[in-house]
């Protein structure tokens, strides 16, 4: 199978709490792979160990291997900036900076080192198209970014990420925040960008899992129970745990 | 939600087989009044007609509301999907039932056609089949549901049989014409419950196992 990303037996502790048991994984590419599980099952660390956000925890020791077009990323000569800007992650609440719409989107540029004014301008430009923002924008690049809608700065997170060209989007619940119009938007904008990179999200929204994603894995107390196409797993789950948790009946 | 959700799905499973076994009995009743020339209770078949019909918009309707607003998943959709496909069975094993009791009203018994042995046995064999039907859609069995599924395939061949023989019989005796015709629609009534009570089955393997067995050769 075609495949981006890889975990390979991968254990991860917080100090003495083990919180993720031998997870095996393999994420195709250009599709939206969904993470669901009850609060605590592991989903959001799974996540943050796919562009190694984990190790700015205190006591936190992984074993196992994520590999990223065949190569481990935990491998000490991992160089976790150029890491960081292939795998790009997107969190629950929106998070601009507090610098103008055109600062946020030109950051991570300027932080691999752009100057270049005119091929910032063009980043901007088609990072705020790619998530259909530079309409909405273009008259006021230089406003604060803060003065947007949070689905607004949502779609600008993206941006921000988009302009630095990655391959992996990571988004930890993005929706979550949202109200159903502006979470419609997201999805929908979600749908468009799977067209280039490998989007896995996870969410506590289980129709919003069946909704986007074309697979999707199933966790539970660390351990990853189910993983396959979303419809079956919606339809006809393999596992008496996931159908407990998708037909509402866990705990 | 859960809770809550369980017990109205309970009381829907529960209506639905209320139905079933009320259609049942409409198809016992039936079968009774055409082999007993029992005008009286072939009107009461009739008469049930229209209950089985209100029923069948209500559960229809408790189906999509629940679908609606509680939006379920893996094996209560299945359930929901299910009823409803087993509901449109039910109602139309109803409309067989009374079309066989209009028959059994109007045949003509002093030909003493209705007295044919192999109607009697086919009814025997349809009636047995729709009961194991409604029975593995109660008990939600889907390996008694593949048996009765072998059985449509034995009553498909007796029932060509029969119309070969039933063409013979009419062309020795076609001063009873409208008598044979009544038989045959009898016996076609019948061959379709069993085509419904078929797919009843087919729909506990489909809600048990989440495959669509229909069309495919067994």
């Amino acid at each position: 199978m075609d495949c981006k990303i890889e975990a390979l037996g991968l254990n991860l502790y917080y100090g003495g709490f083990h919180a993720l048991k031998d997870v095996s994984i393999a994420i195709r590419p250009r599709a939206i792979t969904s993470i669901i599980g009850p609060s605590g099952c592991g989903k959001s660390t799974l996540l943050r160990c796919f562009n190694r956000m984990n190790e700015l925890i205190h006591g936190v020791r992984v074993s196992g291997q994520v590999r990223i077009d065949g190569t481990n990323i935990y491998d000490p000569a991992t160089d976790l900036t150029r890491l960081r800007r292939r795998v790009g992650l997107v969190f629950q609440r929106p998070n601009p900076f507090p610098l103008s719409i055109f600062d946020n989107v030109a950051y991570g540029l300027r932080v691999h080192g752009v100057t270049d004014r005119a091929r910032l301008a063009d980043a901007v430009e088609s990072g705020l198209r790619a998530t259909w923002l530079w309409d909405e924008v273009k008259d006021r690049l230089h406003a604060p970014a803060l003065g947007l809608s949070p689905e607004q700065q949502q779609r600008l997170c993206l941006s921000r990420l988009v302009a630095v060209e990655p391959e992996v989007l990571l988004m930890d619940e993005p929706c979550s925040a949202l109200d159903p119009v502006a979470t419609a938007r997201i999805e929908e904008l979600m749908r468009k960008l799977a067209a280039r990179y490998t989007i896995v999200i996870v969410t506590h929204n289980m129709q919003q899992a069946a909704r986007v994603s074309s697979e999707a894995a199933f966790m539970l107390l660390g351990e990853l129970v189910e993983f396959g196409p979303t419809a079956r797993m919606f339809e006809n789950p393999q596992d008496r745990r996931t159908e407990e948790y998708v037909s509402g009946r866990y705990g | 939600m859960s809770a809550h959700f369980v017990s109205l799905l309970d009381e829907l499973r529960r209506r639905s087989l209320r139905m079933a076994s009320a259609v049942e009995d409409m198809l016992d009743e039936a079968c009774e009044a055409v082999l007993r020339t029992d005008h009286a209770l072939a009107q009461r078949v009739i008469a049930r007609d229209a209950e089985i019909d209100a029923e069948e918009v209500e559960v229809e309707s408790e189906v999509i509301r629940l679908i609606t607003l509680f939006q379920p998943m893996a094996s209560d959709m299945r359930l929901l999907c299910t009823a409803l496909k087993v509901n449109s069975d039910l109602e139309r094993i109803a409309d067989c039932a009374v079309n066989i009791a209009e028959r059994a009203r109007h045949l003509d018994t002093r030909s003493g056609v209705h007295q044919n042995s192999d109607l009697r046995h086919i009814a025997a064999i349809v009636r047995r089949v729709l009961r194991n039907a409604v029975q593995v859609y109660s008990a939600e069995d889907a390996q008694a549901a593949r048996q009765v599924l072998g059985e449509d395939d034995a009553i498909d061949a007796f029932y060509g049989q029969f119309i070969r023989k039933l063409a013979a019989d009419a062309a020795q005796s076609p001063e009873w014409m409208a008598a044979h015709l009544d038989i045959l629609s009898i016996a076609k009534n019948l061959e379709r419950v069993a085509d419904h009570a078929t797919n009843i089955a087919e729909d506990v393997i489909f809600l048990r196992t989440g495959q669509i067995v229909r069309h495919q050769a067994r």
